[in-house]
């Protein structure tokens, strides 16, 4: 388990403290997700993964963050996309929710973008069902559709029981 | 919500709760005054602090039920009526504690109604006391009232004028309408009402000071002194120190203890295991390192968290009393309803347990005392014909034994009524009339812990609706406890609930499955079992495997395909070399796994939400190398096996069918050197190792192997059995402690067969021929080998000698058997009293007896005088799960030689071999005190 907080965590938290609508925008597999600054605990790379047989399987397992143990969540897979090996190594953004620790195994994180309330735009109309619950919202930045990951839902699991 | 309302509410739950239980005390003492002085005592606080806090509806409820209390401590008689009403007021003043704690605000509405009520009992006491009213003032106000006023007002300055005239009306409170206080007659204004308020008041006046002192300091009239000023100046100003001295003794015990907030203490709990958890990797990184430096702080580290483990456990420690305190008003109120008389008694109320587990344990102990009351308890009518006294008692009892809470709740009731619970296990077809009909009683009591079983004849409200039991067995479980049950027909029923001291710590079994580990606590581990060896093999009966292992047949599974693990890619058929048996309520199973790696005190933490449903997990832990683990859940492993809760009967049976395979014996059927096959009885042998030939060294003329830490001697079975190359089958025989090998060519069978010798062998080592399905084979005469190994011990005596087991439990009993016959014993085996009496009789003499306390039919110590009685004159031994100080008295108090814990076999085989030497040197004696006379 290492823990390195990226520069762009670093910078990230530092505009996010004047900025409550900062977005980090994450990406996977080719799509880029904006989720917001003051979700994110922590953004590190996970250690070894324990799997938690007979769960969901989105969860990748429960790894070991600074003695603390965290719930790891592939968002490849939850999106319904080609999955990543989640092994010993993977870039993981630390999210609680609900009192639950997550770790949500994400393939890049990129800058921090702000986002203000004219930058929204209605749901593009012709969204798969199952991809669209987990947008909670669409943004235009600098000419293209980000869509803001829902956070809620992607740790809802109450469906794959 | 705001910090003073929470410690009010905090503590009027305290007081609301230690008042009511005081109440039904009250009911049955009428005679306490000291007991009713203290129950005004808590109301009249409630009502205080009410008043202080501006929450008019409680306290004007309060306000009434005082009153009414007040005339009970009049003299006024505690007629059921009366505390009845009270104790409907506490129950309202509760539920608007209840309303206020979740909305932060007093609830809306009043309580005219009760209030009514109140004032009604008050009305009646008064009309039926007025005339001795005025008499029995006279006493308490010379007895009680001369010193204390005085040093209270002292001790505690007013910081406000207003508690002055409390001396004058008691009952004026800052938001209590004047009105009140005239409707009170004059009579009752005694001085002790003074003295109870003013000691009230000396609380409220405290809390008045930190809150004025914390909210608005400009507020308080003069500065509050702290307590040891104060004290000190009542010392220095008046003589009558030692009142003083006693109330301000009174105020530092408060000051020794501090509320804390529950979160708090989770958190510092929180805290202290991962530091436990931080200081095993700090271990496990240095473990290689000879670094003279570190390892002196470390150790240091190391025991000061042991320490601080320890103590922040202790903490979290609570008297198990909380649970026990609603008892009282349960058992009363379930008395009026029932029409009967139950006395509780409560015992080990200070027997300390954690917090959680109060919690937990509360739901099950409430129904199971509910229970007693309801079905055990007979009604007064039929107890005196049945000759028992009118009022019937439930006990309730808490005790440390070694590591585990005991609680035991028992009534002198009627006892379960085992016809009832065959016909209902019938109707529900649990089990027919013929499996019944070969059941001990104590297999069909269990029945009623299966789901949907209730005995009730009519349902009442109280209990009986047929869910209870199952949950309570089920709730015991979880949280690692088991539930006993015995019950003798017409004396009683007795619930016994084994519980762990704590959930957070456990010692566990790290097990490794198909690549990945996981923790199995320890608690419902029987053993872990070699399948390598060939002793014990599993077998595929009808699609199912299962395990026979000694006498019991266990299903079991392996915990790579239970938990659908996906195969490592090197994985081998064979690699799932050890079962580990494990036993949850009446089931015992086991699981294969591929090893054991570790035993660890793991720090047990709940699964996250998106988890939790996984019925196979309890919780999971972060072992000393920083990696996770999930922990087994043995119930949720118990269930994906498929053992059902209504197979209740049947694994117990199982096991008790195949004691009546009695005089057939399991042997070992193998080769050892030329000439015909030869047999050993399986329980004759310990382990079968298979070992290298390198590792079997010659020394002195004789072969040796490492043997469990230590060197083993190994001696051949037969003249012309040789050391092969290669691997080597040894048979590890220990007849007195003390093991060695028995070199063999191979293991041919494991068969089931009786076993007659039938020509007595003139060859060295072997007992004699015998024929098992047309083969001829002979026995081998361990003693012949001992002798070769150890040519200066003691030799066995020609007889072997000869032990009655009784035990219930069917699994014990054979564990133990087995064991002392691997000791040389001969073994004649009893599950109940009746059985052990019948077997003095018909297969006696025996040398010694060893008797379960804990019999169904009969206690161990009774049977014990019962054997005595009816002419045994061999010693006997009590045996209980843990051997404590008072069962190794009652066991003396019995006339038996001592008392054993199960689990201690070599206590247990000191103490046998001990009794044995000493009855015969006795009858050595005898027999010389005959010769001489």
């Amino acid at each position: 388990m290492s823990y390195e907080p990226s520069k762009v965590l670093r910078d990230g938290l530092q505009t996010a403290g004047n900025a409550l609508d900062g977005y980090f925008s994450i990406k996977v597999a080719g799509d880029t997700f904006g989720l917001p600054v003051t979700q994110v605990q922590t953004i590190f790379r996970i250690g070894s993964v324990t799997p938690a047989p007979g769960g969901p399987a989105d969860i990748v397992g429960l790894v070991n963050l600074r003695g603390k143990i965290v719930t790891a969540v592939s968002l490849r897979r939850r999106l319904g996309l080609e999955p990543e090996a989640g092994g010993p190594g993977s870039l993981a953004i630390g999210i609680e929710h609900h009192k639950e620790a997550f770790a949500l195994l994400v393939d890049e994180v990129g800058d921090v973008l702000t986002l203000t309330p004219d930058n929204a735009i209605a749901p593009p109309p012709h969204i798969g069902r199952q991809r669209a619950k987990f947008a909670s919202g669409y943004n235009r930045v600098g000419g293209q559709i980000l869509p803001l990951l829902n956070v809620d839902a992607v740790f809802d699991f109450s469906d794959d029981k | 919500m705001d910090e003073m309302l929470m410690e009010f509410l905090a503590e009027s739950a305290e007081q609301i709760e230690a008042a009511s239980a005081q109440i039904v005390e009250f009911e049955r003492n009428p005679e306490d005054a000291a007991l009713i002085s203290s129950i005004f005592r808590l109301v009249h606080t409630i009502k205080g602090t009410c008043g202080f806090l501006g929450l008019e509806r409680l306290q004007r409820l309060t306000h009434h039920a005082e009153s009414l209390i007040g005339c009970l401590r009049e003299g006024a008689t505690a007629t059921p009526d009366v505390v009845s009403a009270i104790l409907t007021a506490v129950d309202q003043v509760k539920v608007l504690l209840g309303d206020l704690e979740e909305t932060g605000q007093e609830p809306d509405g009043d309580d005219s109604e009760m209030i009514a009520l109140l004032e009604r009992q008050v009305a009646i006491c008064q009309g039926g006391e007025a005339a001795d009213a005025a008499a029995s003032a006279e006493a308490p106000l010379v007895a009680e009232a001369e010193p204390e006023p005085v040093v209270d007002e002292v001790v505690e300055p007013e910081p406000e004028p207003e508690p002055e005239p409390v001396a004058a009306a008691p009952e004026e409170w800052p938001a209590e309408p004047a009105a009140e206080v005239v409707t009170r007659p004059a009579t009752q204004e005694s001085l002790d009402a003074l003295v109870a308020s003013l000691r009230a008041a000396k609380l409220d006046v405290r809390r008045e000071q930190a809150a004025a002192a914390k909210a608005e300091p400009a507020k308080a009239p003069e500065p509050a002194p702290t307590a040891p000023a104060a004290k000190g100046a009542s010392d220095a100003a008046h003589p009558a120190a030692a009142k003083a001295g006693e109330s301000g003794e009174g105020r530092a015990k408060g000051a020794d203890t501090i509320r804390i907030n529950l979160n708090t203490l989770e958190r510092i709990m929180n805290l202290v295991s991962e530091l436990v958890l931080t200081r095993n990797q700090l271990i496990e990184l240095t473990r290689h390192k000879e670094d003279e430096t570190l390892k002196s702080p470390l150790q240091r580290l190391s025991t000061m968290t042991t320490d601080l483990q320890d103590a922040v456990m202790r903490a979290r420690m609570q008297p198990v009393e909380r649970v026990f305190s609603n008892l009282p008003r349960m058992i009363r109120d379930l008395a009026n309803d029932l029409n009967k008389k139950i006395n509780l008694v409560t015992e080990g109320a200070d027997t300390e347990l954690d917090r959680q587990l109060i919690d937990l344990i509360r739901d099950p102990l409430t129904h199971l005392v509910r229970n007693c009351a309801d079905h055990g308890i007979e009604t007064p009518e039929e107890r005196l014909r049945v000759g028992k006294p009118a009022a019937g008692t439930v006990r309730v009892s808490a005790a440390h034994e070694a590591g585990q809470i005991t609680i035991e709740i028992a009534d002198d009731g009627r006892g379960l009524d085992i016809n009832k619970i065959k016909k209902k296990a019938i109707q529900l077809g649990v089990a027919s009339a013929q499996q019944l009909e070969r059941m001990s009683d104590e297999e069909i009591y269990r029945f009623i812990f299966a789901a949907g079983f209730s005995t009730a004849e009519k349902v009442t409200n109280v209990s009986g609706r047929g869910v209870g039991m199952d949950v309570v067995r089920e709730n015991i479980q979880a949280i690692g406890g088991s539930v006993a049950l015995t019950s003798t027909p017409g004396k009683g029923a007795k619930f016994a609930l084994k519980i762990p001291l704590t959930l957070a710590i456990a010692p566990a079994l790290i097990v490794e499955a198909s690549g990945q580990r996981f923790a199995l606590p320890q608690h419902s581990v029987v053993e872990a079992v070699g399948l390598n060896g060939g002793e014990h093999k599993i077998e595929l009966v009808q699609g199912s495997k299962i395990l026979q292992l000694r006498e019991a047949v266990l299903p079991i599974g392996s915990l790579a395909e239970l938990l659908h693990l996906a195969p490592p890619e090197n994985r081998t058929a064979e690699a799932e070399q050890l079962a580990v048996i494990m036993r949850v309520g009446a089931h015992a199973f086991g699981i294969t796994v591929d090893a054991v790696v570790d035993v660890q005190e793991i720090v047990v933490k709940p699964m996250g939400g998106s988890l939790s449903h996984l019925s196979s997990f309890s919780g999971h832990t972060i072992l000393g190398d920083g990696s996770v683990v999930l922990i087994l859940d043995p119930n949720g492993v118990c269930q994906a096996l498929g053992l059902e809760q209504s197979r209740e009967g049947s694994a117990a049976h199982v096991e008790s069918g195949s004691l009546r395979v009695g005089d057939r014996t399991r042997l070992v059927y193998f080769r050892a050197g030329t000439g015909v096959d030869k047999v050993l009885p399986l329980s004759n042998i310990a382990r079968i190792e298979t070992v290298s030939s390198e590792k079997i060294e010659f020394s002195n003329g004789m072969m040796l192997m490492q043997h469990q830490g230590r060197l083993m001697p190994i001696v051949s079975a037969a003249p012309d059995v040789m050391v092969k190359e290669g691997d080597n089958t040894v048979f590890v025989v220990s007849p007195d402690g003390e093991p060695f090998g028995l070199l063999i060519d191979a293991i041919v069978d494991i068969i089931e067969e009786k076993l007659d010798v039938e020509i007595a062998g003139d060859q060295p080592g072997i007992v004699g021929a015998a024929e098992i399905n047309g083969k001829v084979v002979e026995l081998l005469d361990i003693a012949h080998f001992i002798d070769i190994v150890r040519p200066q011990a003691e030799r066995p005596k020609d007889r072997k000698s000869r032990l009655l087991l009784i035990d219930d439990a069917a699994f014990f009993r054979d564990m133990l058997a087995s064991t002392l016959q691997a000791h040389g014993f001969e073994v004649v085996k009893a599950g109940t009293g009746a059985q052990g009496v019948s077997a003095v009789g018909h297969s006696g003499p025996f040398d010694a007896a060893l008797i379960d306390v804990e019999l169904p039919d009969v206690a161990g110590y009774e049977l014990a005088e019962r054997l005595r009685e009816a002419g045994a004159a061999f010693p006997m031994i009590a045996l209980a799960p843990y051997a404590t100080r008072e069962i190794q008295r009652a066991a003396a108090a019995a006339g038996m030689a001592g008392a054993v814990g199960k689990f201690q076999r070599n206590q247990l085989l000191d103490l046998i071999r001990a009794c044995i030497e000493q009855q015969n040197d006795m009858q050595d004696e005898d027999l010389f005190a005959g010769a001489a006379a």
